[in-house]
């Protein structure tokens, strides 16, 4: 297998505060990857400096790009990211609040649109084309996620879980390679994490599309995940595999302080 | 604001549209044929439809872009004013100038759109105020513009087809050119709102985070919708120069550029129809109904401050804007309605 | 020599009457995070309260002067009672949107109640001095001084006491300063008090040249924004220092540049300033969590 992403000594410091020190990890294309910590670890700021939302300090981050090959995506806008095919979601789900569940997923296929402003307005035959078919990818997505019947509802007003699948969903427009998914499982029940469980198995599978993603529920992520990176305070604690991990006892002692009893690490 | 529908409805508002340019078209001839519609009330109309036009920029700007402009004005002014140096000082007839017009307009949009921009979002209310106050001294201190007096040019559009053809409009035909005008305006308006473009300035709105995630250029959208109202803009400034003819430089004041943002937040953001609804209301219900009601009427200042009292109601009470009652008061009647059934049937 | 010491003290009497107004935009900023356009015509209004005042009891400028202000208080007690403590859980857009509509709403009180004739305003006092060659007026040296001690006293109690500890708390987090028990809705109303008598005082000063009338306000309330913009919103001192900078470019404009020209040059260099330092020239960089 070869290296998808490879983040190589990512620094980021807000005033004085280190959010991500010297972090260093690696995955491979198809590899289902996972990134835990307590609360304040840095995880967030870690995937938003991998999509440029924040610019690191210092630190690279290559990756194995749609149209370039491998390259640094540092200095890249965080609009330019998606084209080289690597999309996320977001911890509060954003989901668009004025656009109906099949618009919102035809949202995130935005950079598949090449007619001009013109074409679009007076629906000449390259913007009716083009809109054709991605409104078939779009309804081959949610029908992918079971989610057809809402398809012309608006998308705010569904359930948490369906706008869970559906934010995930339309990451899936474009077929990237590396989906950053940030803690896909919170909020929702016991069925929905096993539905989305399945869900990211296959669109792993399927597209052999890597996933990198931030949990809490040390659950799902053993569940789902190949290997695991802990970091704490901004820095690496371990890497490993999910039982390496939970075993691990910087872990341990990150996640529960410094507990000495034993009990799932779920926090 | 889709709260109030349950599923979001497959709308075709462009039959509205047409239904709704006939009726304005019908004002010449209530004009000729009636005593009750006044003269001088296509006047009203016409400054009704032309800032209809400028308001349906607005909106773009406001209910996709998320962004607000303060020199409307600004813009509408400039755009008469090179539609009059156009058509006095060179010659040019109607179609010529119009096109010019809302290039030059649009230009300067986006050179402005290109400075503030980049800054944050709230900064283009500050930078347009700044604009469109520079653009009125350049018309007061330009000879060629009139200076504060102002200038006038020879009255209603002369249409020339290639030189071969040229007729002149006139007051009434010039109207019913400004209306169809105003459905040209809707329907691009509208085809926009629904287009790939339209959801991509949506997402913007909705969540700048996630438009960029899925690859939308936040300030490139920004440009656009901002270029759109001010190409708009000048359309309207154009249009109003060939009806009325006469321009100064205080007509195309911060007044001005507040009405018209005043009309996208009382009739409704993001609604064609909301905003011709609010032109209306802010543009043409003080002349025609305020003005003439008793003692009322004659209160100096009551049309302002019947427009800004209204404002500042729709923003407490309706942030939906106005175009979105009806379907409150028919989900809140049918609230009603099932609550007192169920209170029967548990009774 | 002269004519630089003449630059000096006009844009010092400027940027006094900017200064004054620029504080209280950034004062509601600070505690109720929105722009308030409307403070233009609010100082504009009670301006005319002040000027009928004087003129209908033949009373001394100084006595019609505390009446404006106190009034300025009233109406922006008024204001916050009636209209801005409703807003307190909408979006910033919503408030700015909604003192947009004030702006309106004075446009058309103002002749309501005091016709559309312009009145005249006295200035404090007559007479002039001459300081290295330049021809100094007592009321511009009064206004001068009346800038700099209202800004002065402004900062120290923003700075000393607990009621600026208050204000201050308020502008950086409302809800947190509401849950250690600051009555925030008091300090938001104090602010609209302060302010619009501010904007109030500003009017005053300025009323002498222009008159009071409709748009006697609108470039002042132009150049408070744009310095609050350039000064950096994040702090009380550096739009005000960014009003006294502007008038300052102004009359040097003016004066070496072009006199017709000098706002519309001034303005477009600060939008030019503002491209490279989008935060103001003394303000930090806020990053937008995601």
């Amino acid at each position: 297998m070869s290296i998808l992403l490879s983040v190589e000594n990512l620094s980021i410091a807000f005033g004085g505060l280190k959010a991500v020190d010297d972090l260093t990890f690696e995955m491979n294309h198809g590899e289902i990857y996972g990134i835990i910590g307590p609360n304040g670890a840095g995880k967030t700021t870690a995937f938003n400096c991998i999509t440029q939302f924040y610019k690191p300090n210092a630190g690279k981050i290559l990756f194995d790009s749609k149209k370039n090959g491998v390259m640094d995506l540092v200095g890249l806008k965080p609009h330019q990211v998606i084209g080289h095919g690597l999309v996320r979601t977001f911890q509060n789900v954003e989901l668009i609040s004025s656009l109906s569940v099949i618009d919102n997923l035809l949202v995130g296929a935005h950079i598949a649109f090449k007619s001009t402003l013109p074409e679009q307005i007076f629906r000449l035959p390259r913007a009716r084309r083009e809109e054709k078919q991605l409104r078939e990818r779009a309804m081959e997505v949610l029908e992918m996620l079971d989610l057809t019947h809402i398809a012309h509802m608006p998308a705010t007003m569904q359930p948490y879980g369906y706008q869970k699948k559906l934010e995930l969903g339309r990451t899936l427009m474009m077929s990237p390679k590396l989906i950053i998914l940030d803690e896909p499982a919170a909020g929702l029940n016991e069925v929905e994490t096993e539905g989305l469980i399945n869900i990211v198995q296959s669109v792993a599978k399927d597209l052999n599309c890597g996933i990198l993603l931030i949990e809490h529920d040390m659950n799902f992520v053993s569940k789902l995940c190949n290997r695991i990176c802990a970091i704490s305070f901004g820095k690496r604690l371990a890497i490993g595999t999910p039982d390496e991990i939970k075993a691990h006892p910087d872990v341990r002692e990150a996640y529960l302080g410094k507990s000495d009893e034993g009990g799932d690490v779920d926090g | 604001m889709n709260k109030v529908f349950g599923t979001i409805k497959k709308t075709q508002p462009y039959l509205g549209f047409l239904i709704l340019g006939g009726i304005l078209s019908l004002a010449p001839a209530l004009v000729a044929n009636t005593q009750w519609f006044l003269f001088a009330w296509l006047t009203i109309f016409a400054g009704f439809v032309v800032y209809s036009i400028a308001s349906l920029g607005m909106n773009i700007l406001m209910g996709y872009g998320g962004l607000a402009s303060l020199g409307t004005a600004g813009f509408m002014g400039l755009g008469a004013y090179l539609t009059m140096v156009l058509t006095v000082d060179l010659g040019l007839s109607f179609f010529p100038v119009l096109i010019l017009t809302i290039l030059a307009t649009t230009v300067l949009g986006i050179l402005v759109g290109l400075i503030s921009l980049r800054v944050e979002g709230f900064f283009l209310a500050i930078a347009t105020l700044v604009i469109a106050e520079m653009l009125r001294q350049v018309f007061q201190q330009m000879p060629l513009l009139g200076g504060h007096a102002g200038r006038t040019m020879p009255a209603f559009p002369t249409i020339s087809i290639f030189g071969i053809a040229e007729w002149t409009l006139n007051r009434n035909q010039t109207y019913i050119m400004l209306v169809i005008f105003l459905v040209i305006a809707m329907f691009v308006t509208q085809l926009l709102f629904k287009s790939a473009t339209g959801r991509a300035l949506s997402a913007m709105r909705g969540s700048e985070s996630a438009a960029a995630a899925m690859g939308i250029s936040i300030f490139r959208g920004r440009l656009l919708a901002f270029a759109l109202a001010s190409g708009f803009a000048g359309a309207a400034g154009s249009l109003f120069m060939f009806f009325m003819p006469f321009t100064n430089p205080n007509h195309w004041n911060l007044v001005l550029s507040l009405f018209i943002f005043a009309v996208v937040v009382i009739g409704g953001v993001r609604s064609v129809a909301g905003t011709v609804l609010g032109a209306f209301i802010v543009f043409a219900v003080p002349q025609l109904f305020i003005a003439r009601l008793p003692i009322i009427g004659d209160i100096s200042g009551m049309d302002f401050v019947f427009t800004g009292v209204l404002i500042i109601v729709v923003v407490l009470f309706y942030p939906a804007g106005l175009v979105y009652m009806p379907i409150s008061i028919k989900n809140g009647i049918t609230k009603l309605i099932n609550k007192r059934k169920k209170g029967g049937e548990t009774a | 020599m002269s004519i630089f010491v003449q630059i000096l003290f006009n844009s010092l009497e400027a940027g006094g009457i900017y200064a004054l107004a620029t504080l209280g935009v950034i004062l509601i900023f600070r505690t109720s995070s929105a722009f308030n356009y409307a403070q233009g015509v609010i100082s504009m209004f009670c301006a005319f309260i002040a000027a009928n005042f004087l003129h209908s009891t033949g009373m001394n400028v100084w006595v019609a002067t505390i009446f404006g202000l106190f009034s300025a208080l009233l109406v922006g007690i008024f204001i916050d009672r009636v209209v801005i403590s409703r807003t307190i859980n909408l979006h910033s857009v919503s408030k700015q949107i909604i003192t947009l509509g004030l702006v309106i709403v004075f446009l058309g009180l103002a002749p309501m109640f005091f016709g559309v004739d312009p009145m005249t305003y006295p200035r404090f006092a007559h007479g002039a001095v001459t300081v290295a060659g330049a021809n100094i007026t007592h009321g511009a040296i009064i206004n001068i001084s009346i800038g700099i001690m209202v800004v002065a006293i402004l900062f120290f109690v923003i700075q000393k006491t607990k009621w600026g500890l208050a204000v201050r708390a308020t502008a950086s987090n409302g809800l947190v300063a509401r849950l250690m028990g600051i009555p925030t809705p008091v300090v938001t109303m104090g602010a609209w008090a302060i302010a619009a008598a501010l904007g109030t005082l500003a009017a005053v000063m300025r009323a002498p040249d222009t008159m009071v009338n409709l748009v006697m306000m609108d470039s002042i309330q132009i150049t408070a924004l744009l310095a609050c913009v350039l000064g950096g919103l994040g702090t009380f001192h550096g739009p005000v220092i960014a009003a006294y900078l502007i008038s300052l470019g102004r009359a040097l404009v003016a004066f070496y540049i072009s006199p017709t020209w000098s706002e519309a040059i001034i303005y477009i260099l600060i939008l030019l300033v503002l491209m490279f330092a989008p935060n103001g020239i003394f303000g930090k960089k806020v990053l937008k969590k995601v």
